[in-house]
This record gives structure tokens, C-alpha cells and sequence, in this order.
């Protein structure tokens, strides 16, 4: 397990805020035990009857203190110990973005969807909590324990051993126990709400289907079973917790019988004044409340252990550090793509992915890539940006091998992809994400040659309105659009689209990409496409299947020569209707 | 007091259950300190230990009692929990399956999943803390507060206006932290996401060349988060500790007050360590309902949630008569004025529909994204209640409301753009609408549907684990197991809402012929913007802004020139 990463590391950098805490929290809870100590003993002694109030004013000083230092130092500790766990989610979140943003481009065919990483963020949040609800409350009882101990050794061994016996069950042995007899049926647990999980994803997902085959009731009835089984393991779980608690408040009971017992015979043979009795007995009643959570505490660590196993398996790549050998000498302004013999292949048991491709794209060339999903189109995409690595041949731009641009990749190269992320911000900064140092000037500029000025200015907050906001009032075209700017702004010599108009109906779809054809003047273009609305604006169609390219041609050329793509091409175009 | 809490069954039979089991504890919590007190004084006064040995036994079997009663209280709690959870859970999965993919659309799968397994946990926790909290904070401390002015005016009084402040202050300073929080709200939520928007966003980041960049951008981000969450926090932790602050004053206040009582001889050692030790008992419930109020709010979300869900109409009239035995050449299904509002300022998804089919017929509907295409499909589908109009069905007398009805849903195969797989073997896939069908009749279906050859050369045949986890199907084998489906069991009505919108030419190619096959002999609504199907359609409609703007046979709508011509023509300019 990679505990060290996710867990030691902190520890080892925040041991000074941590020790702090734990004084501190420590502090209160001794406040608190102080409190019932001195106001037994006050009123103790009070009961003797002495001459002066004078001859009680420490204790009652001392009360007072205590009393108001114990709300005050718990509301210091709370603070503290939240503040640290906040850097250290911060800390975490750096690292884990850390561990994806190499293999960025690669995740979505690892992970699959984007909800997985909004559950490692989840993740990270569960174990901010190891700190603040099972480390610190431990360790603080885990140290009252001791001073417990050696207070009473101080006043008699035999006593101490009994008590270090009475809490060692409360603070170690329950806890191991429970923790031992819940993590199985917890883990259990969670698979079964993992189950159901999937299979209500499904059942919702699937709504019509339920309600066409008119299973849901099958479907409901069958769920409300799964769950019983769940909730008859959660009931036992409840109720062990329940008699452990009940248990522990025995002991407690316990503890202060044995407590009257000893004191009363401490004070017999005069070894401690009798006003020590109440005092030792009320402080007992403030300890429980110390010791009996952390069997609770404990418990949790099962949860904690799902999180950070599913954060390891997640998010551990092989890191390795992408080449930027890339010198200043070569001119982003004419690039020339050129792939030669190109073989590439995802592992090392399955077929060709790309093979063996040979093709050269002059700067300002338009390319049409056409063929069925799964033909390696977009796989293709991601080698030409370096993202993927060939297996064999040579994949270069200006000579230099794709793969070793990096980080500088985005100079050169700019892309657009069927679902652009729009982030959750205005629609300036949206755009300005193409290039950040650019002005409000150029941000203008590039909206309105995606065609989408004037919908901005028709939008109440202009370029202030956050996207996320706007819902369904921005069309699919129309976050095409915004993509688009953003790519016009990032201003590279070649542009990548990978199926930009998928889903988008005909007309939308042909003002969407007249806009980009007309923006991209100059630039070279690859253009992934399923169908073949628009193909005759490319200087080349490129038919791929299996891998390996089938026809190409210009539009025309293809259509005189090529039944197959004269066929499919008349199946998309209506005018033979 | 929250309303869905008490609107549940059985509620109150077991609020007082609870409530007497708490006046029985509350009365061991005073004999309990009663006879510590005593024990102690005793002991103090220099009696030997065995002449209080009774006492120590009644007051060991007060503590036990009272520590058994709180088992009690939390079981039946539990119980009671876990009864309303199941029934609030049955009920809102039967409305989801009722509601239909225009609810489910709405309130995204994500939502309803989590609502359904976590809010409904939620709910139960919140049931199985709130309930002996309020018995508690009912009960405990009035009884607590009676036995201590029997026993001293001057303690008492303390006790009596620390608590009313004491809530006081809570309130206050909860609000104020509430009323912080609200104000930076915006700037909170868009923190607090920042970081999953990062990471859901990291490949564009990357295609922008920004992603190095932003690891700084999130740790600013997650340092303005921490700064504005500690100024939160430290305002509302001060509500926990005008809590602490004020318990600890008042037993402090209490100890001291009784001291001095003590000195002038005005009360007993064993009245006073009585009241001193049932002080903090008295707060006790106060703080734990303090402690637990986070755990519970998530939980009154969720149950408003969820009951707004199970509120939610149905609109098809309970005695709707509806019968249809089966759909032949002589049946007939006529829309009459049919319209459907959408929510926001009266815009109209559909407007006015008048329609008339009648037997076997293939119908193309046409038009751009936003027509209406699908809320027809819908409305024809039995998923959603049109808004005005009535629907006419032969086979019945009187005019309906809607489709949605088992029994008409009995008689239709609907195809989505996307048909979801379930994460099933190929074989439950396919029989998924008729559950008892044979393996040879599956493997009939697939072959008819095209996919024989692929399902056989799977390892495991037609027992292939597909969908969700299983292996991934390209979305035109997908589109096939759908056609699949509609060949196995052979509903006399088929209804397609833009089947090959995502697919490519080539593989919508091969579906055709497929898909041609099945039609035969059906009723089929066929809802597309790919023109080149209505060459194959006995009917079409074109659909604008949610209006029929022209109807008839493809003849007609060519030799008319009107608007089907005018989207062709849009289809082919710029086109050579």
C-alpha cells in the first residue's frame, strides 16, 4: 500500500502543528476533569465548616478558572486542529492533481468516466477525516489514560493497576475487538451497497426500458430484498455497538465503585484527606466522556482504508516525465506532419491499432478523416499530439519526433474535441483560457469570428455570465462555439478536431463548421468526422478501416471513382430525394 | 418541529414510548446522583464503607437501569428508522419507474441514485437521533430542574436562567455564522468545486498547455478555500462554545454558590454534591442535540427531497378506462389538440398536434433539434402527460388524458438514440422485455438483428457479460441489440426517437436494411433529422417550433415544394 504518499508524509511535515494540537486538546479535557475536581473538593471542604470563606477562596478561584479555560481552550483546539486539516486537504489535492496531470489525456481510456475523479475528490475529503475524528481523539485518550495511571500510582500502585486494567478494556480492547468484528461485515457491507449501487444506476438509466417491459415492480421488489440483507447486517452492527456502549458505561460504573471503595479506605488509614473522595469520584464522570468514542473512532478506520485503496489503485501511474528537448529553432508559423510507417497498438496482446501508416500534411493542408468508430481515427489524433507514443516508425513534426514536444505540444498544436470542457467560471475567462495573456480586445475578436459575439451580447452579464449557470440555454452549438474561440485565441498552425458535431442536427451542424473552416484560413486542419456533410471542402478525404488507410482522394476524385464512398455519400446527402 | 418528521406513520405512537422510557431514566439519573451523594457524604462523615454496601448496590442498579434504558430508547429509534426508510424508499422508487426518462432527464440519474441510497441512509439516521434527542430535551432537564429547587432554591434559579441564555446564544451565533456563510456563498460553492472541476476538465487543461500551470492555481484556490472556511468556523464553533462556556459557568457557579451555602450551615453535604453532580446532567441534552445538529441537517435535506419526489402527481386520472387487447389494420389512434408546456414562461414544446393513424404505417417525423421531435415521441411513447388535448383510441369509448398506461406501453418497442445496455450477459439483454424466453429464441433474434457472428465469437457466447463493466459494444452493436430486443418480442408498435444520430454513415448503412426488416407489418414512428429515411416512410410529418407545418406522403411533400423541399434544399447548399 502506498500509505507512505497519502498518510506518513503529512505526518511526518506537520508533526509541530499536530503536537501543538494535542497539547492543547489535551488541556481541555484536563480543564474539564479540574473542574469537577475542585468543585468536589470545594464543596468538601466547605462542608467542614471553616471560620473564613477566605480559607476556600483557591478552590473557588480555581473553579472559575477552570470553568471558563475549558470552554476556551476546546474552542482554541477545534480551531487548530481544523486549520491543519485544511492545509493538509490542500496539500492532498495538489498531490493528487499532481499524479493525473501527466497522464492526462490518457485517463479517459484508463478510468473511463469523469465521475471517477470527482470520487477521488470524495476520497481526499474522507481522509481529512482520519485526522480530526479517529488520530487526534486517540491520542488525546490514549494520554489521559497515562496521567490517569501515574496520578493514582502516585497515591497507591496496587489501585493504579486496577484502574490501568479497567481502562486498558475501554481504550484498547473494545476497540480492537469492534474494530476487528465490524471490519468484515463493513467491507461486506459496502459491497453489497456497491451492488445495489450499479444495478439502481442501471435500472435508472434503463427507466424506459423498465417501464416498457413493465419489470419495475420486479425490479423494486427485488432491490427491497438486497437491502433487507444489508440492513440485517447493519442491525447486528447497530446493536454490537449498542451493548459495547452499554458495556463501557459498566465499566465506568465500575470504576466508580471501585473508586468509593478505595478512596474510602485511603482515607480510613489517613493516607488522603476525606475530602478527596468527591473530588476522585466527579472526575470519574468527566473521563467516560473521553473514553468511550474511541471505539467509534477506531472503527472507522475500515472506512478510511476503502478510500485510500481506491485513491492508490486510481491514481498511481508510472510517472514518467514527458521530454521537453525541443529547441527555439523551429518555425511554429509551417509545420509539416509525417508519419512514416506507423504502428501503434494499445498493449501488446491486441490487434493494430494504426498500422503502418504512411502520410505527409503540409502546413495549411485540409484533411478529412473518415471511417467507422473504433477505425483508429482518434487514436491517430492523440499520436499526432504526442500523447500516445508509436510502437514502431516515426511520427514527426518538422522533423522533431511528436513525442518529444511535451508541455510545448500546445504552441503548435490546438484541439477540439466532441465534448469541450467549459469550466465552471465566466465566459471571459473561458476564453482568455486560449491564451492568458490575452486582451479584452482579442477575446472579442475571437468570439466573433466563432460567430458567437452576438449571442454574448444579447446575454444580460455579457462576457461576465458563468457557463455553468446558463444550463440549458447553451445549446451544444453554441459550447462548440466557445470552444472554438478558445482554440482561435490559443492561435496555433495546426488544429486538431475530433468529431466536433456529433449530435448537433444538420443545420446547426453546417453553420458550426463553415464558421471553423472559415476561422482556420491558413491553418492546418485534421478533421475526424463520422459522416461526410462538408467533405468536399477538404483538399483530401482520408478513409481509415482497421487501422490502415482504405481510400483517399479529394472529394471529387472519390466520388468519380469510389462506388463504396459515392454510396455512402449519397446516403448522407438528400439530393436524390 | 420539522413537517415530514411528523408526518410519518406511527410517529407519534413511538415519540411516547420513547418519551415515557425518558421520564423513567430521568428519574434513575436523580436516584443515581441521589445515592452517590449520600454514598460519599456518608463516607465523608467517616462512616465505614460497609454500612453504606446497600446503598452502593442501589446506586450501581440506578446506573445500570439508566444505561439499559438508553439501549432501549436507541433500538426502538432504530427500528422505527429503518420501518420509515424502507417505506419511504419503496415509495419513491415505484414514483421514479412512474414518473419516466422526462423526470429522470431532469433530475439527473446521479441525483436520483444518490437520493435513493444515501438520502434515504440519511433520513434514517436523522430519524434515529432526532427522536430521543427531542424526548430528552423534553423531559430530562425539567425533571432534573424540579428535583434541584426541592432541594435548593439558590442552585436552581442558576440552572433555570443559564439555559435560556444558553439557547439564546446558540441561535444567535449560528445564525450570524449562517448569515456569514450565505453571504459568501457563491464564492464558497465556486472554491469548493474548483478542485473537481479541475480534474474533470484536465484534458482540455492539457490541450491548452495550462495543466503544469494550474497545480498553482489550485493550491491558491485551496488556500483562499482554507482561509474563508476557517473565518466561517471560527464564527460557528463560537455556537459550541457559548455551549461549553455557559455549562461550565453554571456548574462552576453552582459548585461555588453551594460552598459558600455549606460555610453558613444553610444546606447538607448530600444536597449539595447531589445538585453538583446533577448539574452537568442537566446540559446534557442540550449538548448532544449541539453535537449531532450537522448530522442531522444532511438528513432533513434529504427527507424534504425525497417527499417532494413522492409528492409529485401523477396526472393520468386514477379511472382512466383504458383497454387496448391488441393494435391490427383496424385500429386507430388520433391526437386531438394535443400541446405540451414547457415549465419556464410558457413556451410551448408542442402546439395544437392533430393526428390520425390508423393500422400498419410508417411515419417519418422531421425537424430540426428543438421542433419537438422527441416530446412527440414521448407523448406517443406513454412517458409524458400532455398538457392539453385528448387522445382517442379506438378500442375505447371515451377520449384520454394520455398514454401513459402498462397497457399501452404492453404494445410498443421504443428505440433511443443511445438504447441502454444493461450490465447483463447478451442473452437477459436481449430477452430484457420478455424475461422467459428461450435461448433459441434470442439467438433467432440476433441473427435477425446482425449480430449472430459477433456474439458467437465472443468467449462466452451468448452468455457475454456486456454493458456497464462488462465488454464495451460499439454503438451500433448496441443500436442492434436493440433491434434485437424489438424482434423477440414483436410489438406491434415501434417507436424511434433519432435511432442513428450518433452513428456513422457506413454502420447506419448496415442498420437500414435491419431496421426495414422489422417495420414490416408494424406501426412505426420513425422521429430522425437523416432525410434519406423518408424515402422508406409511408408518412411523413414536419415538425417546426413544436407545430405540424406540413404533412403527407413523401410525394406530395416534393411535387408541393413547400417546407420539406425548403430542408432539403438547406441540406444541400454549399454543397455541390
Amino acid at each position: 500500500m502506498r500509505m507512505k504518499e497519502w498518510f506518513v508524509d503529512y505526518i511526518r511535515r506537520y508533526w509541530r502543528r499536530f503536537i501543538v494540537i494535542l497539547i492543547v486538546s489535551l488541556l481541555a479535557v484536563l480543564c474539564g476533569a479540574a473542574l469537577m475536581y475542585t468543585s468536589g473538593y470545594l464543596i468538601s471542604k466547605a462542608a467542614l465548616r471553616p471560620e473564613n470563606v477566605l480559607m476556600i477562596y483557591v478552590p473557588i478561584v480555581a473553579v472559575r478558572t477552570f470553568g471558563i479555560g475549558r470552554a476556551v481552550i476546546q474552542y482554541i483546539a477545534r480551531l487548530i486542529s481544523h486549520d491543519a486539516t485544511l492545509r493538509i486537504l490542500s496539500e492532498m489535492r495538489i498531490q493528487l492533481y499532481k499524479r493525473l496531470e501527466p497522464r492526462a489525456l490518457l485517463i479517459r481510456s484508463k478510468v473511463r468516466t469523469g465521475n471517477i475523479l470527482g470520487l477521488l475528490s470524495d476520497d481526499i475529503e474522507h481522509l481529512q477525516d482520519v485526522y480530526l475524528r479517529t488520530i487526534f481523539p486517540s491520542i488525546v485518550a490514549l494520554s489521559v489514560y497515562f496521567i490517569v495511571i501515574f496520578s493514582i500510582g502516585w497515591f497507591s500502585l496496587s489501585f493504579a493497576l486496577i484502574m490501568a486494567i479497567y481502562l486498558f478494556v475501554l481504550i484498547i480492547l473494545f476497540p480492537i475487538i469492534s474494530l476487528w468484528m465490524t471490519k468484515k461485515k463493513s467491507q461486506k457491507i459496502n459491497r453489497q451497497r456497491n451492488h445495489l449501487y450499479q444495478n439502481l444506476t442501471d435500472a435508472v438509466l434503463g427507466v424506459t426500458d423498465m417501464m416498457i417491459s413493465g419489470r419495475s415492480h420486479e425490479f423494486i421488489h427485488q432491490h427491497e430484498k438486497e437491502e433487507n440483507e444489508i440492513t440485517k447486517v447493519t442491525s447486528t452492527l447497530h446493536s454490537m455497538s449498542r451493548l459495547r456502549e452499554f458495556m463501557s458505561q459498566g465499566i465506568i460504573g465500575l470504576i466508580v465503585v471501585s473508586m468509593i471503595v478505595w478512596s474510602s479506605g485511603m482515607v480510613n488509614t489517613h493516607q488522603i484527606p476525606g475530602t478527596l473522595i468527591a473530588a476522585f469520584v466527579l472526575v470519574v464522570f468527566t473521563l467516560s466522556e473521553i473514553f468511550i468514542p474511541v471505539s467509534e473512532s477506531i472503527e472507522k478506520i475500515s472506512q478510511y482504508q476503502t478510500s485510500l485503496k481506491r485513491l492508490v489503485e486510481t491514481s498511481h501511474f508510472e510517472t514518467e516525465e514527458s521530454k521537453n528537448e525541443l529547441d527555439h529553432i523551429m518555425n511554429p508559423d509551417k509545420v509539416t506532419i509525417r508519419l512514416d510507417h506507423v504502428y501503434f497498438r494499445y498493449d501488446n496482446e491486441s490487434e493494430w491499432t494504426i498500422h503502418d501508416l504512411n502520410l505527409s500534411i503540409k502546413q495549411g493542408e485540409k484533411i478529412a478523416l473518415i471511417g467507422r468508430s473504433g477505425a483508429g481515427k482518434s487514436s491517430l489524433i492523440k499520436l499526432i499530439y504526442g500523447a500516445l507514443k508509436p510502437e514502431k516508425g516515426l511520427l514527426t513534426l518538422n522533423g522533431i519526433p511528436a513525442t518529444h514536444f511535451g508541455e510545448k505540444m500546445s504552441d503548435f498544436v490546438s484541439v477540439l474535441n466532441q465534448t469541450p470542457y467549459l469550466f465552471d467560471t465566466t465566459i471571459r475567462n473561458n476564453i482568455r483560457l486560449g491564451d492568458q495573456l490575452a486582451s479584452e480586445d482579442e477575446i472579442k475578436r475571437a468570439a466573433k469570428r466563432a460567430k458567437l459575439d452576438e449571442y454574448i451580447d444579447s446575454l444580460p452579464l455579457g462576457y461576465q455570465s458563468v457557463v455553468d449557470e446558463m444550463g440549458e440555454n447553451f445549446s451544444g452549438g453554441q459550447r462548440q462555439r466557445l470552444a472554438l474561440a478558445r482554440v482561435l485565441l490559443q492561435n496555433t498552425s495546426i488544429v486538431l478536431m475530433d468529431e466536433p458535431t456529433v449530435g448537433l442536427d444538420p443545420s446547426t451542424e453546417k453553420d458550426l463548421l463553415d464558421t471553423m473552416f472559415e476561422a482556420m484560413k491558413g491553418k492546418t486542419l485534421i478533421w475526424v468526422t463520422h459522416h461526410l456533410v462538408g467533405a468536399d471542402k477538404m483538399d483530401k478525404v482520408i478513409f481509415i478501416e482497421d487501422g490502415k488507410i482504405e481510400m483517399q482522394g479529394h472529394h471529387r476524385e472519390l466520388m468519380s471513382k469510389n462506388e463504396r464512398y459515392r454510396r455512402l455519400y449519397q446516403l448522407d446527402v438528400p439530393y436524390q430525394l | 418541529m420539522n413537517r415530514e418528521l411528523m408526518s410519518y406513520k406511527g410517529i407519534k405512537l413511538i415519540l411516547a414510548l420513547i418519551s415515557v422510557i425518558t421520564m423513567i431514566q430521568s428519574i434513575c439519573i436523580v436516584f443515581q446522583a441521589k445515592w452517590l451523594s449520600d454514598i460519599i457524604s456518608s463516607l465523608f462523615a467517616g462512616h465505614s464503607l460497609s454500612s453504606v454496601s446497600h446503598q452502593i448496590i442501589y446506586f450501581a442498579m440506578a446506573f445500570t437501569a439508566r444505561y439499559a434504558l438508553s439501549l432501549l430508547i436507541k433500538r426502538r429509534a432504530y427500528r422505527f428508522a429503518q420501518k420509515t426508510g424502507t417505506r419511504l424508499r419503496e415509495q419513491m422508487m415505484a414514483k421514479l419507474f412512474q414518473l419516466g426518462p422526462a423526470f429522470v432527464r431532469r433530475e439527473g440519474t446521479g441525483n436520483l441514485v444518490t437520493l435513493v441510497l444515501e438520502g434515504i441512509s440519511q433520513v434514517k439516521t436523522f430519524i434515529e437521533l432526532i427522536l430521543p434527542r427531542m424526548s430528552s430535551m423534553g423531559i430530562t432537564p425539567v425533571v432534573i430542574l424540579a428535583v434541584v429547587f426541592i432541594e435548593n432554591r439558590t442552585s436552581g434559579v442558576i440552572l433555570l436562567v443559564t439555559m435560556p441564555i444558553l439557547i439564546v446564544f446558540m441561535i444567535l451565533l449560528g445564525l450570524a455564522a449562517q448569515k456569514k456563510m450565505d453571504l459568501q456563498w457563491s464564492a464558497y460553492q465556486t472554491l469548493s468545486n474548483h478542485f473537481v472541476d479541475s480534474l474533470r476538465g484536465i484534458e482540455t487543461l492539457k490541450f491548452l498547455g495550462l495543466s503544469k500551470k494550474h497545480g498553482t492555481s489550485i493550491k491558491r484556490v485551496s488556500e483562499k478555500y482554507r482561509t474563508m472556511t476557517m473565518g466561517t468556523l471560527r464564527l460557528a464553533f463560537l455556537s459550541s462554545f457559548a455551549l461549553d462556556f455557559f455549562t461550565m459557568l453554571s456548574v462552576a457557579t453552582v459548585a461555588v454558590m453551594l460552598g459558600l451555602q455549606l460555610i453558613n450551615g444553610e444546606i447538607f453535604l448530600n444536597s449539595a454534591l447531589m445538585i453538583l453532580i446533577l448539574a452537568p446532567e442537566y446540559f446534557l441534552p442540550v449538548r448532544e442535540l449541539g453535537a449531532d445538529y450537522h448530522a442531522t441537517l444532511n438528513g432533513k435535506e434529504a427527507a424534504e427531497a425525497i417527499q417532494s419526489i413522492i409528492d409529485v402527481p401523477i396526472e393520468q386520472k386514477k379511472k382512466n378506462l383504458f383497454s387496448l387487447s391488441k393494435w391490427d389494420e383496424n385500429s386507430e389512434l388520433t391526437l386531438n389538440k394535443v400541446s405540451v408546456f414547457r415549465e419556464e414562461e410558457g413556451k410551448m414544446s408542442l402546439n395544437c398536434i392533430n393526428l390520425s393513424v390508423k393500422g400498419f404505417k410508417k411515419v417519418g417525423i422531421i425537424g430540426e433539434s428543438g421542433a419537438g421531435k422527441s416530446t412527440l415521441i414521448d407523448i406517443l411513447s406513454g412517458f409524458m402527460t400532455p398538457s392539453e388535448g385528448e387522445i382517442k383510441l379506438s378500442e375505447n369509448e371515451h377520449s384520454l388524458t394520455s398514454l401513459t398506461h402498462e397497457a399501452w406501453r404492453k404494445h410498443i418497442t421504443y428505440i433511443p438514440q443511445t438504447p441502454y445496455i444493461f450490465s447483463q450477459s447478451v442473452l437477459d439483454n436481449v430477452r430484457f422485455y420478455k424475461p422467459n424466453a428461450s435461448v433459441a429464441e434470442v439467438e433467432k433474434a440476433l441473427e435477425q438483428a446482425g449480430l449472430a457472428e459477433l456474439v458467437e465469437g465472443f468467449p462466452d457466447g451468448i452468455k457475454e457479460q456486456i454493458g456497464n463493466g462488462g465488454r464495451m459494444m460499439s454503438g451500433g452493436q448496441e443500436q442492434r441489440i436493440a433491434l434485437a430486443r424489438a424482434f423477440l418480442c414483436q410489438r406491434p408498435i415501434i417507436l424511434l426517437d433519432e435511432p442513428t444520430a450518433h452513428l456513422d454513415i457506413e454502420t447506419e448503412y448496415e442498420l437500414k436494411e435491419t431496421m426495414m426488416s422489422l417495420f414490416n407489418h408494424k406501426l412505426v414512428f420513425f422521429a430522425t433529422h437523416r432525410l434519406h429515411w423518408m424515402k422508406q416512410m409511408d408518412y411523413i410529418i414536419v415538425l417546426n417550433q413544436g407545430k405540424i407545418i406540413e404533412e403527407g406522403t413523401l410525394d406530395n411533400l416534393l411535387n408541393k415544394k413547400g417546407e420539406f423541399h425548403k430542408l432539403i434544399q438547406s441540406q444541400l447548399e454549399g454543397l455541390e
